[in-house]
């Protein structure tokens, strides 16, 4: 081995740990009430019990924050993530250069921040080629649930909503934020993992009941976009904080 | 000593992970490119267009060109940007009142021409979209128009010789990512400029160019009748307005209020910019009116007055027989045939 090539590897090496340091770790699982979900197979009832399957389930999440028992508020750094049930990787994510310290708060967004929605083409997960993005009123769809139900009246009774909207009166970016059940510490040498759980019977349920009946699928900014949003505002919850030795 | 050794190297990987970060994602490596500056008159407003996002070079317009007139764009490699806004009708479309796309399907709207959209804040009939570089996504993905989808025309491009070479050009490696590629587009758009008109000679007092007196005549009831929604020097205020277009119900277009679900937007469509008018018939948003009298009658006798009528409109703009005529010379003095030759915009032939 020449001393090129050990050099490399060291600067790999280094490299590396440079931006592996001070990271928090989240681990994504999807459920469906008191079900795990389950792509295409399993049916679900919502609260105005209609019966459902789920074939798609995307959101965007952003503007990752973390607070320590001070309200003091850290920034991850910024990433935007599209979290998509059909796709492991997608609900493992990477925050990035978080500075140091022991936290007992988590704050993000469901969404896209407003500027990047007319702002022209973005990369990486905000690619529009993800097909996240409306063609015919420019805007990020900031989530999105696709099935069937019989008590859809749409076409071979799907239901499909594509929340999105970022003007004023219909805005759908929601803020999350999550109590964690025991501090996470973020130092150079430890990569936390926390645990969450995203519940799509949320979606349908909370302060707007949704019957399929009456609404199997919505895909445009307005009143009823807004009201699903403030639903899945509270699809999170936190299972657990591992730190690894 | 191999501690020395280690914090060089530590430094230099910070240095390293630092330029990293800080370059930009459209130029993984910077290319050798020849900016180009776009001569923009004097007499114009500061365009809306944001060019520090994306400077103008000869590659990367050379790009946007070899894009927009490439069949691969859609489905089943049969339809252009090209293909729909043609350069000889200021790039609408010649003759068709709707677009056209792949597999013999039709759209629902007219094409609108291309030039001066640098000044556009919004585009489409509905003003729905709004950015020049998300544009085209719109045709590009609709299924009536070219029906691609955008992941499988990154890997259609991404393994084309042609562009390998085209992107490197631009970007400085051969990367194709939607972003470069709708990038390179607007590139190509920004620079249609469309200021060569008899109009414009006469406005800038050439010497030897002056209107004749019909056209005289007609600049005098175009001032009076006309400008306060198409007005110059671009010829439209871009705003969305019912003219007073009678309603379709075949067609059952809503207009502005497809976008906004506001009733207060029903029928409301973008003002269009008369430069060119005469060379890019039909006219309207579904493309009705195949002559430029038949929309002057509209104003003065064939308009339906519903709730939403613009207040500018809403009495009809009455135009007699000499004013038709006049006003048809006018907005013939609109036509710039230095844009419509240009060879700078014209067809390249892709046959790979």
């Amino acid at each position: 081995m020449g001393i090129m090539n050990r050099l490399l590897i060291l600067i790999l090496l280094f490299t590396c740990t440079g931006t592996a340091a001070q990271q928090v770790r989240l681990d994504i699982s999807h459920v469906v009430g008191n079900m795990p979900m389950q792509l295409k197979v399993t049916e679900y009832h919502n609260a105005a019990g209609d019966t459902f399957t789920i074939t798609v389930f995307r959101y965007y999440l952003s503007n990752f924050t973390l607070s320590d028992a001070t309200g003091k508020a850290v920034n991850a750094e910024k990433a935007y993530f599209l979290v998509s049930e059909d796709s492991t990787r997608s609900k493992q994510l990477l925050l990035k250069n978080c500075p140091a310290g022991k936290y007992t708060r988590l704050s993000f967004m469901i969404g896209v921040d407003s500027v990047l929605n007319f702002s022209g083409p973005q990369s990486g997960a905000l690619d529009p080629m993800y097909g996240m993005f409306w063609t015919w009123n420019s805007g990020y769809i900031m989530a999105k649930l696709e099935g069937f139900s019989p008590s859809s009246r749409l076409p071979n009774h799907m239901i499909q909503f594509h929340i999105g909207g970022y003007r004023a009166p219909h805005v759908t970016q929601r803020l999350v934020t999550l109590e964690l059940p025991t501090p996470v510490t973020v130092s150079a040498r430890h990569t936390p993992q926390v645990s969450l759980e995203a519940d799509a019977a949320t979606w349908f349920d909370g302060l707007h009941k949704i019957s399929f009946r009456q609404t199997a699928g919505f895909m445009a900014p307005g009143t009823i976009a807004d009201r699903i949003a403030d639903n899945y505002q509270h699809m999170f919850t936190v299972k657990e904080v591992i730190h690894r030795r | 000593m191999t501690r020395k050794a280690i914090y060089l190297l530590a430094a230099f990987c910070g240095w390293l992970w630092i330029m990293g970060s800080s370059r930009d994602t459209l130029t993984a490596h910077a290319p050798v490119v020849e900016y180009y500056q776009l001569k923009i008159p004097d007499s114009l407003p500061p365009p809306v267009y944001d060019f520090k996002k994306n400077p103008l070079t000869k590659e990367g317009i050379a790009l946007g060109r070899h894009l927009f007139y490439d069949p691969k764009l859609s489905l089943d490699s049969s339809v252009s940007c090209g293909f729909c806004h043609q350069q000889f009708a200021a790039f609408g479309h010649f003759d068709h009142a709707l677009s056209h796309g792949v597999l013999g399907r039709t759209g629902v709207r007219s094409v609108p021409t291309l030039f001066n959209l640098i000044w556009q804040k919004d585009f489409m009939w509905d003003g729905g979209v709004n950015h020049l570089d998300i544009q085209p996504l719109t045709p590009i993905t609709d299924e009536n128009e070219m029906g691609m989808d955008m992941r499988e025309l990154i890997t259609r491009l991404q393994g084309n010789k042609t562009y390998k070479g085209l992107f490197k050009a631009a970007y400085g490696s051969e990367e194709v990512t939607t972003e470069r590629m709708f990038r390179a587009l607007s590139q190509f758009m920004a620079i249609m400029l469309s200021f060569e008109s008899k109009y414009d000679s006469v406005m800038r007092k050439e010497p030897g160019v002056k209107f004749t007196a019909e056209e005289e005549g007609g600049h005098r009831t175009f001032m009076q009748k006309c400008a306060s929604c198409h007005k110059p020097p671009l010829f439209t205020d871009y705003s969305l307005r019912n003219n007073g277009l009678p309603y379709l119900p075949s067609m059952n277009d809503v207009g502005r209020m497809r976008i906004t679900n506001n009733t207060a937007d029903y029928l409301k469509f973008k003002v269009p910019s008369l430069r060119n008018v005469l060379v890019s018939a039909p006219y309207m948003h579904d493309g009705r009116f195949f002559d430029i009298f038949q929309v002057f009658d509209m104003y003065d006798h064939g308009q339906e007055k519903g709730n939403t009528i613009d207040p500018l409109v809403k009495n009809g703009i009455p135009l007699n027989a000499k004013e038709q005529r006049q006003l048809y010379m006018f907005l013939n003095t609109l036509t710039d045939k230095n844009f419509i030759k240009n060879q700078d915009f014209s067809e390249v032939l892709i046959t790979d």
